[in-house]
């Protein structure tokens, strides 16, 4: 393949990384490092109630 | 006693409120709390009792009190057709939490969005103005039991924030321009051993020019800047070392690409972008630093109940008006009592570990817990007055004025770069006199420049100290900033706070002395906790928590009466129980022989809280109770005793106490009785004195000193404001993480020392051939990367040196 259309096309993809980058970045996605490793826990909010009735009780009182 | 289902708060059965939720009975203390147990089971949100973890019960607010939305209103914004809004939610303890209030937000109608940041506590939420109100919103998280306070950034903090990701993006960008680079520079070195054709490599060059100008003049342009200031004051930092080099290399290569020599664009990239990540992983440390000041505003009440006007906004209350505290709440101003009775929190303060009594005519501090009376005050300082406001000033200055400690690098580099320049303008001299075109003689210079620029140096702090801090954070010791390591290596002076940091902050029932015709020992305690459960007050606690350790069921108590500041009395199993001072047993009308003063007299002067029982109206016991030493702490101070460090005690409690503690611990350097502001001025003595201040605490009352020292340590269970203003925290609460501190800080020092050696020699081997303008082009580039992995390789050692030990 000609060589010339290799190289636009790795700094086309290079840009395009960099474009997402910026976006990334202005749309506050490393505002919270600390969340996403909770958010991972949770269920879907979808499924939270159901799973909620079978399995968690609040302490049983002393 | 029971257990509140919702909060897990303790308390009397006669106060019960029992509901069926969620298909099963329960029972809470408060019909606040079955609200919101019911509001989430209504929701479907009982997933959230599984998944919490509260270290402390109780609620933020009560739920059933309405929000004051004026405060909110001016930080409501239109975005999008969409109001939004920053709102601090108080009350959360853990990552449940966080899911809980998201979840109840989202399912308000009109809410389009609702997003809580972890580190924060901030929630954003966006709603449709037409669907729902600012009122809804806010009750909806006080509903939750949470409670909604303005969100304020300081305009410092915004300013961090913002220079934050302002690096973030010259970084990123740098990254990637710099990975495309490698490409081509990659082609151009195969090039260099195998040919290339010239076309080709022309092509290659003018890519490689084209994706490395950006770095230098964008992603550079900090340093740029920098380096110019520097250099118009007439200082040479790291900074002009960076755009010196840098700079250099990309001339350099620019002029070799136009006669047709080797290009080195690779390198002026990578050294600002290899320094750019280092600066990025400080800003973003720093940057959390500044939380503390504006966590200690939190601390107050946002509003006062002002007698004849009801709930009052902080900033209406006037000197002189009267305010009504009731019980469990922080007393909002500071002031005087002048009705009611009772006992008032100060250790965050103070460092006093005991209630204080509180009579008409004591001064109470806004920002203490109110324990059990109800008392009303007039007014006597507020705003800016006030000794928290006066603890929060103090915290800011001492941070601005925390020098920064110049890191070795930088010192290096002080007497470097002058050295450097000199040698590339005697170069340039020396070959313009044996007759080189002026040209050429420039060129040798400038590869002079190249060369003696240690790109590795921008690697030889930020990856020791990265790696060290990862150790260090495995062992229950989070290190807030990089050069914390630096600071304690260099630590003369420990400085311990008492309450909470040497001993365990809580009293503990230390010694039971008997006197004729009592009952035996186990079973005074058991009558005495009997009666002491019901009270709320720490003394009792002691007495309760000895109890525990004891077998046999917990007894009944009747006719429970607690006077504040002087005892409690109670009925178990028939008999008349009183504990309590000397005098509430007098008031009873109950004999104190001298001899229970007399034995009692020792433990009075060594700082210890003598309380007497009686038993069916005798006598019975004297229960010493006192704050006691960690158990880990004789170790730990052995050892830092061991490395050298001189230890001393700052604190704010009683001369009596204090010394009695000083000489169980073995530290004869005792300051009591100090003040917030004291405490930082013993600091600020010390170091003028020429000490390196390692200081430990857990209060408010310490958070000046942290923040003055040269290194501050906050226990892992000190308060948010404490843990914000430490530079490093013992998240395990285990004081023989100091030594282990000392000894991190201490070998990465020797590895960031031998790093910046291995940064350099490689360098200062080829500057003579580059001086005499015979550097051949390959032995460069393998000196730039030959630095660069022996300070990688070097700094790897840190891990294995501290795991072995």
């Amino acid at each position: 393949m000609d060589l010339g259309f290799l190289i636009v096309l790795s700094l086309a993809l290079g840009l395009a990384a960099w474009l997402f980058f910026l976006w990334s970045v202005k749309s506050g996605q490393y505002d919270d490092p600390e969340g996403p490793k909770y958010r991972m826990l949770e269920d879907d909010p979808e499924e939270a109630p159901r799973k909620a009735e079978r399995k968690s009780e609040p302490p049983a009182k002393r | 006693m029971l257990r509140c289902d919702h909060c897990l708060l303790a308390f009397p059965e006669r106060e019960a409120v029992r509901a069926d939720v969620g298909g099963a009975a329960r029972v809470f203390c408060c019909t606040g709390c079955r609200g919101v147990a019911e509001l989430i089971a209504a929701e479907g949100l009982s997933g959230f009792y599984a998944g919490r973890r509260w270290d402390e019960p109780g609620l933020a607010a009560d739920p059933e009190r309405p929000v004051d939305a004026a405060a909110f209103r001016d930080a409501v914004r239109r975005v999008d057709g969409l109001a939004e809004l920053d709102v601090y939610i108080d009350g959360i303890r853990c990552a449940s939490c966080v899911w809980l209030n998201e979840r109840l937000l989202a399912r308000l109608p009109g809410v389009a969005s609702a997003r809580v940041n972890y580190a924060t506590h901030r929630a954003r939420v966006r709603w449709d103005p037409a669907a729902a109100t600012l009122e809804g919103v806010l009750g909806r998280i006080r509903a939750g039991g949470y409670d909604p306070k303005p969100y304020t950034e300081s305009e410092r903090q915004r300013a961090q924030d913002a220079e934050t990701k302002d690096l973030l993006i010259r970084l990123g960008t740098a990254f990637f321009l710099a990975s495309q680079l490698m490409i081509y520079s990659a082609a151009l070195y195969a090039g260099y051993f195998q040919g290339m054709e010239p076309g080709m490599r022309r092509l290659m060059e003018v890519i490689a020019l084209g994706l490395t100008l950006p770095v230098f003049l964008y992603s550079g342009a900090p340093f740029l800047r920098s380096a110019a200031r520097g250099l118009r004051a007439g200082r040479f930092n790291m900074d002009v070392l960076i755009a010196l080099g840098s700079g250099a290399a990309l001339a350099y290569s620019a002029y070799e690409m136009a006669v047709g020599g080797e290009v080195y664009f690779d390198t002026a990239a990578m050294i600002v972008t290899l320094v750019l990540a280092g600066r990025y992983v400080e800003a973003r440390a720093r940057g959390r630093a500044s939380e503390a000041v504006a966590r200690l505003s939190r601390l107050l009440p946002r509003e006062a109940r002002v007698r004849g006007r009801g709930l009052v906004p902080l900033a209406a209350v006037a000197v002189g008006e009267l305010v009504e505290v009731v019980p469990g709440e922080r007393v909002p101003v500071d002031g005087e009592v002048v009705e009611g009775v009772s006992e008032v929190d100060e250790a965050l303060l103070t460092g006093e570990a005991r209630p204080v009594a509180k009579r008409p005519g004591a001064a109470v501090i806004g920002g203490t817990v109110n324990l059990h009376g109800a008392f009303t005050l007039r007014v006597t300082r507020v705003g800016e007055d006030t000794v928290l406001s006066g603890i929060a000033r103090a915290v800011e200055s001492a941070q601005a004025e925390k020098p920064r400690l110049q890191a070795l690098a930088d010192r290096v580099t002080g007497w470097f770069v002058p050295a450097v320049l000199v040698l590339a303008v005697a170069t340039v001299a020396l070959h313009l006199v044996r007759g080189a075109p002026a040209h050429q003689a420039l060129m040798t210079g400038i590869a002079v420049l190249v060369i003696a620029c240690p790109c590795s140096l921008g690697l030889a702090t930020p990856i020791a100290v990265l790696l060290a801090t990862g150790e260090a954070t495995a062992r229950g010791l989070l290190a807030r900033n990089g050069d914390v390591l630096e600071r304690a290596a260099g630590a003369t002076h420990v400085v311990l706070d008492k309450t909470g940091t040497l001993t365990r902050g809580r009293p503990v029932l230390r010694e039971v002395v008997l006197f004729e015709g009592a009952p035996a020992r186990d079973e005074v305690v058991r009558l005495v906790a009997a009666v002491e459960r019901r009270s709320e007050h720490s003394l009792g606690k002691a007495l309760v928590e000895a109890a525990r350790a004891l077998p046999g069921p917990d007894r009944e108590v009747q006719e429970f009466r607690a006077v504040p500041g002087r005892g409690v009395r109670g009925v178990v199993e028939g008999v008349v129980v009183l504990v309590g001072s000397r005098a509430f047993l007098a008031e009873a009308g109950i004999a104190v022989p001298a001899e229970a003063i007399q034995r009692a007299a020792p433990f009075e002067s060594g700082g210890d809280t003598v309380l007497c029982a009686a038993v069916a109206g005798r006598l019975a016991a004297l229960l010493v109770v006192s704050d006691v030493l960690r158990e880990e702490a004789p170790p730990a101070l052995r050892e830092l005793r061991e490395l050298g460090l001189e230890l001393a005690i700052v604190s704010g409690d009683g001369a009596a106490t204090t010394a009695a503690l000083a000489v169980r611990a073995g530290i004869d350097r005792v300051v009591a009785e100090a003040t917030p502001l004291e405490k930082e001025r013993e600091l600020a003595r010390l170091q003028a004195a020429g000490a390196r201040v390692l200081m430990v605490g857990d209060g408010i009352n310490d958070a000046p000193a942290l923040t003055r020292a040269d290194v501050g340590v906050a226990m892992g269970r000190g308060t948010d404001v404490t843990l914000e203003s430490a530079d490093a925290v013992l998240v395990r609460d285990d004081l023989r993480l100091l030594p282990a501190l000392v000894r991190i800080g201490r070998r990465t020092t020797r590895v960031i020392r031998q790093n910046v050696f291995w940064a350099f020699i490689y360098n200062v081997v080829a500057i003579p051939l580059a001086v005499a303008g015979a550097l051949h082009p390959i032995v460069a580039a393998a000196a730039m990367a030959a630095s660069s992995l022996f300070v990688v390789g070097n700094s790897l050692r840190v891990r294995t040196w501290t795991s072995a030990s």
